[in-house]
């Protein structure tokens, strides 16, 4: 979508300016020798920002994010959680339109990963960010999302299912799996999975918001 | 027996040294050992302040500190532009690699006589010495560290929106400053070994040329002054050298 890939066939229009897209990965690096704030201003520098006006900004999201007094930390010197709300500040900051993500929050405990996922669900709806976000968490893709989309096993996945979520906004994330239209639109989605599950022992999930 | 507390180890091993340096000047002033071999810790002492008191130190410390220093920056200057360029340009690595294998694996001190005879004996063939054994190192360090840069960080740069000089300055010049860094106590044990041998082999001056002079004149206390002294100067700079290591690389 922003090029990293050439479609097999058909062409893909995000409609955005590869500026105003953020990315967020599993496995995603800070610079180890440079400090929380350093890592958020970096690419508000590269976009032409003066460091002082760009390591206000970093401060401004690591304060959003929960960070304020790790400013000046390296990444080793933070938890995994705390790191993964630098590498989130990074992107926000940057003021995406569109924010890609893939299976961001995997590597994190759940206690954590509920936490980020509300901060971060909460930012996106006050800033009126569109996610992609691909996961395999069944749960998290319903209770982030406004539409869920299964996709096939890979390679050359297909999309199997498109789901709407009937879940208000604003929502709370974990308030959100208690709604009553969860539960269906749970099993209905996991119907699909297991059977999609059952052709090749691998399960892939979708959900776009 | 309690077990050892490890708040400690430094005062037993101070102990264990001053204890055994007791027993070798008696058993030296007992007439044990032979002065023409082993001198007491007390000569060793005098021939060190002599040394000194005289001021014929200087000039030897100066000629090796010079030589061993402008061996370690050239080295250093040299093996990280090479290591760039062999990492980055693969024609560059073709014929680089072989040469420096090679060098990597031959005792590179052999080279002293040959730089001798090319260079005299004044500080210039130290010089090269002390070069070449830092140079082959870093060579090493730098060019297998580029190979290694974390692959996410460069996405993370790309994604990020910044261009080859962006990787170039966040990236690739942080990864070789680290790794350099970490090699850095080697090097400096490099370039005195190379400033050291280079002397010992043909020169007028340097730790390395008095060290040969005591040994061409059985004075066995003076040499173990050298040795004693060039100890004292290497660890000095290791200390530096640490110092500068652990502020550098404080973010990991």
């Amino acid at each position: 979508m922003i090029g990293l890939q050439q479609p097999l066939a058909g062409t893909a229009e995000p409609g955005f300016a590869p500026s105003e897209i953020g990315m967020l990965f599993q496995d995603d690096a800070l610079l180890p020798w440079k400090t929380a704030r350093d890592n958020v201003a970096l690419g508000l520098t590269f976009n032409g920002m003066g460091r002082k006006a760009a390591l206000e900004q970093a401060d401004l999201w690591l304060g959003r994010l929960g960070l304020t007094g790790f400013e000046n930390r390296f990444p080793r010197h933070l938890s995994g959680g705390q790191r993964k709300r630098v590498a989130l500040a990074q992107v926000l900051v940057m003021n995406p339109k569109l924010l890609l993500m893939d299976e961001p929050f995997a590597s994190l405990d759940a206690i954590v990963r509920a936490r980020i996922v509300q901060d971060m669900a909460e930012l996106v709806e006050r800033d009126q960010i569109t996610v992609l976000l691909v996961t395999h968490d069944l749960e998290e893709a319903i209770s982030l999302s406004d539409y869920v989309y299964l996709l096939s096993q890979g390679p050359r996945a297909r999309i199997k299912g498109q789901y709407k979520v009937p879940i208000p906004r604003p929502r709370d994330p974990v308030r959100a799996r208690m709604h009553p239209a969860f539960a269906p639109l749970y099993e209905k989605i996991w119907n699909d999975l297991s059977r999609e599950v059952g052709l090749d022992q691998r399960e892939e999930a979708e959900a776009a918001e | 027996m309690s077990s050892l507390d490890p708040r400690y180890t430094w005062a037993r091993q101070i102990a264990a040294l001053v204890l055994l340096l007791i027993a070798w000047e008696a058993a030296g002033r007992a007439g044990m050992l032979n002065p023409l071999f082993i001198p007491t810790p007390s000569q060793v002492g005098g021939a060190l302040s002599d040394l000194f008191e005289s001021g014929r130190v200087w000039t030897h410390l100066e000629a090796t500190f010079t030589a061993a220093l402008l061996g370690l920056a050239l080295g250093i200057g040299v093996g990280i532009v090479l290591g760039v360029a062999g990492a980055l340009i693969p024609v560059v690595a073709e014929l680089l690699e072989p040469v420096m294998t090679l060098l990597n694996a031959i005792p590179r001190v052999i080279l002293a006589p040959l730089f001798v005879i090319w260079l005299g004996i004044g500080i210039e063939s130290k010089v090269a010495l002390s070069f070449i054994l830092v140079a082959v190192v870093i060579f090493f360090t730098v060019y297998g560290g580029i190979r290694q840069v974390d692959r996410r960080l460069v996405e993370r740069i790309i994604t990020l929106g910044g261009g080859r000089w962006a990787l170039v300055r966040h990236v690739y010049l942080p990864s070789v400053a680290a790794w350099v860094l970490s090699s850095l106590k080697v090097a400096v044990g490099f370039a005195f070994t190379g400033a050291c041998v280079g002397e010992f082999v043909a020169a007028t001056r340097g730790l390395g040329y008095l060290l040969s002079f005591a040994q061409s004149t059985y004075n066995s206390a003076l040499m173990f002054a050298i040795i004693l002294l060039i100890m004292v100067v290497v660890l000095l700079i290791f200390a530096v050298a640490g110092r500068l290591e652990k502020y550098l690389l404080r973010w990991s």
